[in-house]
């Protein structure tokens, strides 16, 4: 009985270890004057975050990443909720076939889904345009928002709330926008976060599909990786709090709900 | 109150009006899924003067591209490995924590750790097991160790040590709920009647496990499949593997054959349907799943 507790605690240090000290390390490297001959940093100073914010591209960058997340999270929403709910109340068939397409991108490797897109799409204003970028985010975030959807309709008894609204004359929209929306919110709002934290960090599909002409943050990561390893880790530290943020969120969104409902599966 | 009648009395266009909510969603996969990736395969399967051929295919024969498909597969089942293994064990013991604030702060680092991949996360151990690095100065100074020239962090083992680092997390998120779906009463039942801890695992425990643990392996492997970002920064062109030698292509960076290109995608594809139905499969039949 000891051993096997001993063995749990070794377990958990390792994970420990494993998961904390390559963040700690950048947090640490983003703030260190020098930090390649000792073990501990020969200083401390917030220059390379001046420098770094200061930089004409960061800005862009930034800026870049957060509206990719913000258009890819929107199209979701747009595309997403309302199928969701017509499939899960009024077109009980249309449920499988969405199940499956918002299965099928974990099936897609995303230099995959790039390559097949640009392949696709060759004309002019759309080919390796931000607007084939956002789409391409979002048939890759797909799954994200409409898991915790489908969630949230699955514990609600949709058909007698449908048929009651109905009966008081309540339109489609109406019932979607005064009675659903508010009770899957939980699940809305925690797939928005999950796809916004999931795009902000997307490389592959941004260098590939539109490469150098729209700079996301993660590009200029790689790009400053090879040149500034200072710089580098600053542009990682904001990143990585950012990501950090909306997934404490994500998390504290899900407990509310399950204590909450109870029953309800995230 | 018009509306209602009019619903009522023809249920046809009610149901027609319905499905306008939901096109717009189909249309869009099929534009920019569907198509796209029957249009790639399609492509696989005919030359540039758009004749049917299986050229492309004859042509992943080569050394390069061999090289590309054994390092992917053997990066990934490796990783894929290590993170069921390890990642099993830390999600036990993570379930087993007494103290609740402790059980919460394990359960959230695996959550946020989920969000550290990528370039950051290659950049991370750059850091750390790169030449100058503090854990490389570490063993080193301390241990009197020296990692380099043997180990090199922009090489296939310092892809090892970064897959694995982003298989963990999803690993233990994975295997958390099904060893909460393992049933108390039935290790008790099991001690009852005389089984240790060994048997338990051996017989009840492990048996029941299985679907689980093959769902994480398959999920891992096609995880690390498909992983570009890390690879790209820490090992470039150095090692070959199928996500970078496509994205030369989409980028144009080398002069390959497109339609190589998209042999290689297919055949990928075929492995990651095969890794998506395993999990379909597995996943159903394990504990504490209720669909």
């Amino acid at each position: 009985m000891k051993d096997s507790k001993t063995s749990k605690v070794i377990f958990l240090i390792i994970f420990a270890v494993y998961m904390l000290v390559p963040i700690l390390a950048t947090y640490m490297f983003s703030v260190a004057v020098r930090w390649d001959r000792t073990i501990l940093p020969e200083g401390y100073t917030l220059k390379w975050y001046a420098e770094t914010f200061h930089h004409p591209y960061f800005i862009i960058a930034l800026k870049n990443s957060l509206f990719l997340a913000l258009y890819t999270v929107v199209l979701n929403l747009v595309l997403i909720v309302p199928a969701a709910y017509i499939a899960h109340t009024r077109l009980p068939g249309a449920k499988m076939p969405m199940d499956l397409l918002t299965i099928l991108p974990f099936g897609i490797p995303r230099v995959i889904l790039a390559l097949a897109l640009i392949t696709v799409f060759t004309i002019r204003p759309i080919a390796r345009s931000p607007f084939l970028l956002v789409s391409a985010c979002t048939v890759f975030s797909m799954p994200y928002m409409y898991r915790p959807i489908a969630n949230s309709l699955e514990a609600m008894d949709l058909r007698t709330i449908n048929d009651a609204a109905r009966l008081q004359g309540a339109s489609a929209s109406q019932i979607l926008l005064y009675i659903i929306g508010p009770n899957i919110l939980t699940g809305i709002v925690s797939g928005s976060l999950l796809v916004y934290s999931a795009i902000f960090a997307e490389y592959t599909l941004a260098v590939l599909i539109t490469g150098a002409r729209f700079k996301t943050l993660p590009m200029l990561l790689v790009e400053f990786t090879r040149r500034d390893g200072r710089i580098a880790s600053a542009i990682s530290v904001t990143a990585f709090t950012i990501a950090m943020f909306l997934s404490l969120a994500i998390i504290f969104i899900a407990r509310k709900r399950e204590h909450g409902q109870g029953k309800e599966k995230v | 109150m018009i509306k209602q009648n009019f619903r009522v009395l023809h249920p046809g266009i009610a149901k027609a009006l319905d499905s306008i909510w939901i096109i717009p969603f189909f249309l869009f996969c099929l534009i920019f899924e569907i198509i796209p990736i029957i249009i790639l395969v399609k492509d696989s399967f005919f030359d540039s003067a758009g004749l049917f051929t299986l050229a492309n295919y004859a042509g992943l024969k080569k050394p390069v591209y061999m090289l590309s498909f054994w390092n992917s597969i053997r990066l990934s089942a490796i990783t894929a490995l290590f993170g069921t293994v390890l990642g099993t064990f830390i999600g036990y013991s993570i379930l087993k924590t007494k103290a609740k604030w402790l059980k919460g702060l394990f359960t959230a680092l695996a959550n946020v750790t989920t969000n550290f991949a990528g370039a950051p996360l290659a950049f991370a151990f750059i850091i750390i097991l790169g030449e100058n690095g503090v854990i490389t100065l570490l063993f080193a100074l301390v241990l009197n160790i020296h990692l380099y020239p043997h180990f090199q962090i922009y090489s296939y083992a310092g892809l090892v040590v970064a897959y694995t680092y982003f298989q963990l997390p999803l690993m233990i998120l994975l295997i958390i709920p099904s060893f909460a779906g393992l049933q108390k009463e039935w290790r008790e039942a099991a001690v009852n009647m005389g089984a240790s801890t060994f048997t338990y695992w051996r017989y009840i425990g492990l048996p029941l496990l299985t679907p689980s643990l093959i769902a994480g392996f398959v999920l891992l492997f096609a995880n690390a499949y498909g992983a570009y970002a890390t690879a790209y920064t820490l090992v470039a062109s150095n090692l070959m593997l199928v996500t970078t030698q496509i994205a030369f292509v989409v980028k144009g960076e080398v002069l390959h054959n497109p339609a190589l290109a998209k042999a290689m995608a297919t055949v990928s594809l075929l492995i990651m349907g095969i890794c998506i139905s395993i999990y379909k499969i597995a996943i159903t039949r394990a504990p504490g799943a209720e669909k």
